[in-house]
């Protein structure tokens, strides 16, 4: 037997009017990102960067630094992280398709960027937001290399091979197989060693929307 | 001007008369189209306020306004008020949709009114202003410094052309190779930064041309890039310029030669001789340090000075040597032009420049086309907005009389 609960509705209020002005005090990305390049700490949180990182900061620069000099902040251009040149031999860049620049930045520095990313010569298809936008590792793929640099022949892959299935679930998938159709003349199964799906969190929200979508409501 | 001193007397005279058709024709630089446009007078003090307002109202200030500021300004003191709403505009959200046509006007009125210092110093600074002028304002901006003999400006503004990558048009290219020669023939004294810059530049323009000009540019270029990548490593070559990022320019200049050696292209000779002059200063340079460097503190320089660039120092020498050999095959194949590369510069630009002005300037006059129809929508797309709100307002007043009344 629960008493009612009172309706606190300028309490209600307040914390509407908080949010509202949480939400438009929120530090713009200027001030989130600012960093200070002598004691590499970033002001706003005053955390400091990690050591391995503090030769890229000094040398090269983030991606806005590179679109804030360019004609339409660098729309259409590709560009490559330093990390991805070290690593990977098969070209990886991003093209930018949009930009949204923070116009609070001293010298426009800071912002979102969107595009079509190239991971390892394979083009995605749509368009992503640029991801690690912030960090000191971009360079600029210059128009007369561009040509250059994303020619590439991928290598034919390599065919997929087979692999006998543990005893145990081979057993059940046998008889599962006699009980559908009764007989055992099919091959033996086999397992292909490639992965189809990438498990990573967009697969799995997707496949939490398909379901709520399946199942609808609980009642 | 270098110029006159490989002419006879008896040219002289001819050439003082043909020199300013050298360069852009009056018809380019001519604004008697950009005047003809249909005019938008507005007063400026009025527009001041008006933007003034909505700045302080934390509302974003739409690109017409500027583009009327810019475009009614009429006096050397409005230049600079002009150059102010130009930096509020590019610090405010609507920073992406500063107009084509109001980069064109702003720089045209700079010229005009004799504020061309102005106009470089916010080219320079176009992170801050927003000003990203296109091919022809390029080229205009250029014309009126070499006109004046100022081959330092001009310079300076063919680096912002290849800050912005943006050597498509052949007169571009024409008038950029004409501003570095002339500027590389006074010999000047350079620093780090300015070697790079030009670099940059005549490596940029010459790749883009496949004569004697256009290779030895391109030698000039990489030589002057592989300097700075000797003495400073190649991150400080690199960055901040769209420019390859591999190590080995001075590689990639012998490899310019190679070329020259095998195609039908000669290369002049004082970019060859400039060549010469540079490795044998950093063969002396490279011996002096290795002389000094006993110290301890040494140390310290030596851990910041890259593996790989030190690799890339160490193969001085081995350049130093094969320029010779390169050199002598191509002074034995005849390949080598006596003419100095300015004196080329100029022989193209008198072949080639008044052909590729005329598709520049109809291209020219289509964009103006353009440009104006588009300011029409966006005076009729204001208007719109401003009778919708209007009406608004009235129903609002209206409805408000009636509450009172009620």
């Amino acid at each position: 037997m629960v008493k009612k609960k009172r309706l606190r509705l300028i309490a209600e209020m307040a914390r509407k009017i908080r949010a509202y002005r949480e939400l438009k005090s929120r530090p713009r990305e200027s001030q989130k990102y600012a960093l200070d390049y002598e004691t590499m700490r970033r002001p706003h949180t005053g955390k400091m960067l990690p050591v391995l990182a503090w030769q890229d900061v000094r040398r090269e620069s983030r991606l806005f630094s590179l679109l804030a000099g360019m004609r339409m902040f660098g729309v259409g251009r590709l560009f490559t992280r330093k990390s991805w040149l070290e690593e990977h031999t098969e070209p990886s860049y991003w093209q930018i398709t949009k930009v949204k620049v923070d116009y609070t930045s001293e010298n426009m520095d800071h912002g979102k960027a969107w595009g079509v990313l190239t991971y390892k010569g394979k083009q995605e298809s749509e368009v992503k937001e640029v991801d690690k936008a912030v960090y000191h590792d971009w360079r600029l793929v210059p128009k007369h290399m561009e040509q250059q640099f994303t020619d590439f022949e991928p290598l034919p892959e390599p065919p997929v091979r087979y692999v006998p299935y543990p005893p145990l679930l081979r057993a059940m998938l046998l008889a599962q197989q006699k009980k559908t159709t009764g007989s055992i003349v099919t091959k033996e199964p086999s397992l292909p060693l490639q992965r189809d799906v990438l498990l990573n969190k967009d697969y799995f929200r997707k496949l939490e929307q398909e379901r709520q979508r399946t199942e609808g409501t609980l009642v | 001007m270098a110029y006159e001193s490989d002419l006879e007397l008896g040219d002289q005279v001819y050439h003082h008369e043909t020199a300013r058709r050298w360069l852009l024709s009056a018809a380019y630089t001519d604004s008697k189209l950009w005047e003809a446009r249909e005019k938008d007078p507005q007063n400026l003090a009025v527009l001041a306020n008006t933007m003034d307002r909505t700045y302080d109202r934390n509302l974003p200030v739409s690109s017409l306004t500027v583009s009327r500021f810019v475009d009614n300004i009429s006096s050397r003191e409005e230049v600079d008020q002009a150059e102010y709403y130009l930096y509020k505009f590019r610090h405010s959200p609507n920073c992406w949709y500063l107009r084509d046509w109001t980069i064109h006007s702003w720089i045209r009125q700079c010229l005009k009114y004799g504020a061309r210092e102005k106009a470089l110093h916010t080219l320079k600074n176009k992170v801050q202003y927003g000003i990203f002028p296109d091919d022809f304002t390029f080229n205009l901006l250029i014309d009126s410094y070499i006109k004046d003999g100022d081959f330092k400006s001009s310079c300076s503004v063919v680096e912002e052309v290849m800050l912005q990558e943006a050597f498509d048009l052949p007169s571009t290219q024409i008038l950029s190779l004409y501003a570095l020669g002339s500027y590389l023939a006074t010999r000047p004294q350079l620093t780090v930064a300015e070697e790079r810059g030009l670099g940059a530049s005549l490596l940029l323009c010459g790749l883009k041309q496949d004569n004697t000009v256009g290779l030895s540019a391109q030698l000039l270029g990489n030589a002057l890039l592989g300097k700075v990548e000797m003495l400073k490593g190649i991150h400080a070559v690199f960055k901040g310029m769209p420019l390859f990022w591999g190590r080995g320019y001075l590689g990639r200049a012998l490899a310019v030669m190679e070329k020259a050696a095998c195609c039908e292209v000669k290369l002049s000779k004082d970019t060859l001789d400039y060549m010469n002059d540079l490795l044998q200063e950093l063969s002396s340079t490279s011996d002096s340090d290795s002389g000094e460097e006993s110290g301890g503190d040494e140390d310290k320089k030596e851990n910041a000075v890259d593996e790989d660039d030190q690799a890339e120092q160490a193969k001085l020498p081995q350049y130093a040597s094969r320029f010779k050999e390169l050199s002598s095959q191509l002074e034995s194949q005849g390949k080598v032009d006596s003419a100095s590369f300015q004196a080329l510069v100029t022989v193209l630009a008198q072949q080639n420049l008044a052909a590729v002005e005329k598709p520049d300037l109809e291209q020219y006059n289509s964009r103006i086309q353009a440009w104006e129809s588009e300011k029409r929508q966006l005076i009729q797309r204001e208007k719109e907005m401003r009778e919708k709100a209007e009406q608004e307002k009235q129903e609002r007043l209206a409805a408000k009389a009636a509450a009172q009344q009620a």
